[in-house]
């Protein structure tokens, strides 16, 4: 087992940092190439350095819960403001003009004030 | 004479008889009685609409696609990790049910250049296999397991290696011979680097092979960069050891003999007269110091013979040209491609393929392209090409088009490589491939004229692949 950014990894899993919030495969890739990590290896199989060096860079970005707060503070923002679209978000209906008549389901599954991800 | 009653008048078929009367039937009219039936049409059931599209969608919390997912029965155990991969990459080289082919000479050192040979199918002798094995110059696709034991067809080519032998072997100063095997696909370019390692066996040379650079370049195998190198370098360390690990086990008996003459700046302390095989094992052993140990291995086995150590020709070879001669799959710390060259151990073969980097005892550089699956490389085709119009003297030798991005490096690489270019077998060839078959007891046809020339076409003059395809492979 090895802790990445406080997740335990099991050591034959894939070195994928897409599995935090936040990071996709643009910035999994640039991450993985700037410690010379190769997209097959395995965790395990990554060195002290690299993890203490990946651990480094992943604290300094806005990822996982920091993230989160971040989103839910911006549209805390918007709806206090009184905004159409905070008002939309804390009604959980689209915000940016779409049809109401039918398929909103992603919208009544995301956009509330508290939004969870 | 018209008759005398009307046509017209006449009845055309016979009239029916009249229908039995029954006394259930006469209070109901004709149009309800249902022809076979006693039952009446107003009393079954009315049928259930079923959907369709003109019926719109279902209505919301309806299940309207009822579809059973198929359960994945489990059987057994899972493959252990690594297991499809052994089993996707094993080698077999034996088949019990074969005969064995009686009066098939073995390769030897002696007769390497003998040109009564030429069309004759030729044995690998014991020992030799487990060393081709070791460096992995058998391939999972060739056909070793139908036939009793490992054998090849000496062709002109194959002759014409044991010549380059034999010429590096006695030339004054030491000489290397640098060849790219190109042909198309199943011509027997990876076959014909087996031959060529197998006589570098026997001659007691040591053989480095790459057996497939596409390994190098896909970006499976953990890279570094090499500190104090520019442009930036990188080290494939595990693959380094692998290799490393494949030249101490397939050159064990050369390497025994040979002790380290040179001081070198390594990361592990080694004793100061460990001989080669041992000291390829420790690199073989640690990745962390194998590439380090692989340089020291090179600088040792390239060290100029003297009289109390005498070091052995090399033969370096490399399956699959076509892949390093591209940017490959790593990416540098800056999100770029890194270009194949850049990569340490590729820029080691193309440093011995170009003459860069010379072979102070001599030896032979063969690398092959790989047509299956083979990855676009404009430039590589170019320089074959211009390297085939060198040698044959043309006049006009093709030049890179005009308006589109030729790679430098490869064809700076390519500049004084000689191409030696497959083509299919010719008849004689092809008859005594096919007499080894017959006598293999797989091909149960009588070898003459007639059936030779029937498969040869067939495999589309002779390639050597399709031959053994349609003769044995196939069952019809």
């Amino acid at each position: 087992m090895v802790f990445v950014f406080g997740v335990n990894f099991p050591e034959q899993r894939l070195a994928s940092l897409e599995r935090f919030y936040g990071v996709g495969p643009q910035l999994s890739e640039r991450l993985m190439a700037r410690f010379h990590i190769h997209p097959t290896a395995k965790i395990g199989a990554l060195g002290g350095r690299q993890i203490t060096d990946l651990n480094a860079e992943l604290t300094k970005l806005t990822i996982e819960n920091d993230l989160r707060r971040k989103i839910q503070d911006n549209i805390k923002r918007l709806r206090d403001m009184g905004s159409y679209r905070g008002r939309r978000h804390a009604m959980g209906l689209p915000v940016r003009g779409q049809k109401t008549r039918t398929q909103i389901t992603t919208a009544r599954r995301l956009n509330r004030v508290d939004r969870k991800g | 004479m018209p008759p005398s009653t009307c046509l017209r008048c006449l009845p055309i078929r016979p009239a029916p008889s009249p229908r039995p009367v029954l006394l259930c039937h006469i209070a109901l009219p004709p149009a309800q009685t249902a022809a076979f039936s006693t039952t009446t049409n107003l009393s079954a059931a009315v049928a259930k609409k079923r959907p369709n599209s003109h019926t719109g969608p279902p209505k919301r919390g309806v299940k309207a696609l009822n579809i059973k997912k198929t359960q994945r029965i489990k059987s057994g155990r899972p493959p252990a990790p690594g297991e499809r991969k052994a089993l996707r990459k094993r080698i077999v080289l034996s088949n019990t049910n074969a005969l064995e082919v009686q009066g098939m000479p073995d390769l030897s050192d002696k007769n390497i250049t003998d040109a009564s040979l030429v069309c004759r199918v030729v044995g690998i002798p014991g020992l030799v296999v487990d060393s081709l094995r070791a460096v992995e110059a058998f391939k999972p696709t060739q056909g070793w397991g139908l036939f009793r034991r490992p054998a090849a067809l000496v062709r002109k080519e194959t002759l014409q290696l044991g010549r380059y032998i034999q010429e590096v072997e006695t030339a004054e100063g030491k000489k290397t011979i640098r060849r790219v095997v190109v042909g198309e696909r199943g011509s027997g370019k990876s076959t014909l680097l087996l031959q060529a390692m197998t006589m570098a066996f026997v001659k007691g040379w040591v053989v480095v092979n790459i057996p497939d650079a596409k390994d190098l370049t896909i970006g499976h195998t953990e890279y570094g960069p090499l500190f104090n190198t520019n442009p930036t370098q990188y080290v494939q360390k595990t693959y380094t050891a692998n290799l490393l690990s494949q030249i101490s086990k397939a050159n064990k008996a050369v390497l025994s003999k040979l002790q380290l003459s040179q001081q070198h700046d390594l990361p592990i302390p080694i004793q100061s007269n460990i001989s080669l095989d041992r000291l390829a094992d420790l690199g073989a052993r640690d990745p962390d110091v194998a590439y380090p140990i692989f340089q020291a291995l090179w600088a040792e086995l390239t060290a100029p013979s003297t009289k109390g150590a005498v070091r052995p020709p090399i033969l370096f070879t490399l399956d699959g040209i076509n892949q390093i001669m591209r940017y490959s799959a790593y990416l540098s710390s800056d999100v770029k491609p890194i270009h194949a060259h850049d990569l340490a151990l590729v820029r080691h073969f193309i440093n011995a393929l170009s003459g860069a980097q010379a072979l102070p005892n001599g030896g032979i550089v063969l690398a092959a392209t790989c047509e299956s699956g083979k990855p676009p490389s404009p430039t590589l085709e170019l320089a074959v090409a211009q390297s085939e119009a060198r040698v044959a003297g043309a006049e006009e030798v093709p030049q890179p088009h005009p308006y589109k991005a030729m790679d430098q490096r490869v064809l700076d690489s390519m500049r004084d490589v000689e191409v030696l270019r497959l083509k299919g077998l010719d008849k004689d060839e092809a008859r005594g491939i096919m007499e080894y078959y017959a006598a293999s007891g797989m091909l149960r046809e009588r070898v003459d004229e007639g059936l030779v020339a029937e498969k040869w076409t067939l495999a589309g003059g002779g390639v050597v692949g399709e031959l053994e395809r349609e003769s044995v492979r196939m069952r019809i």
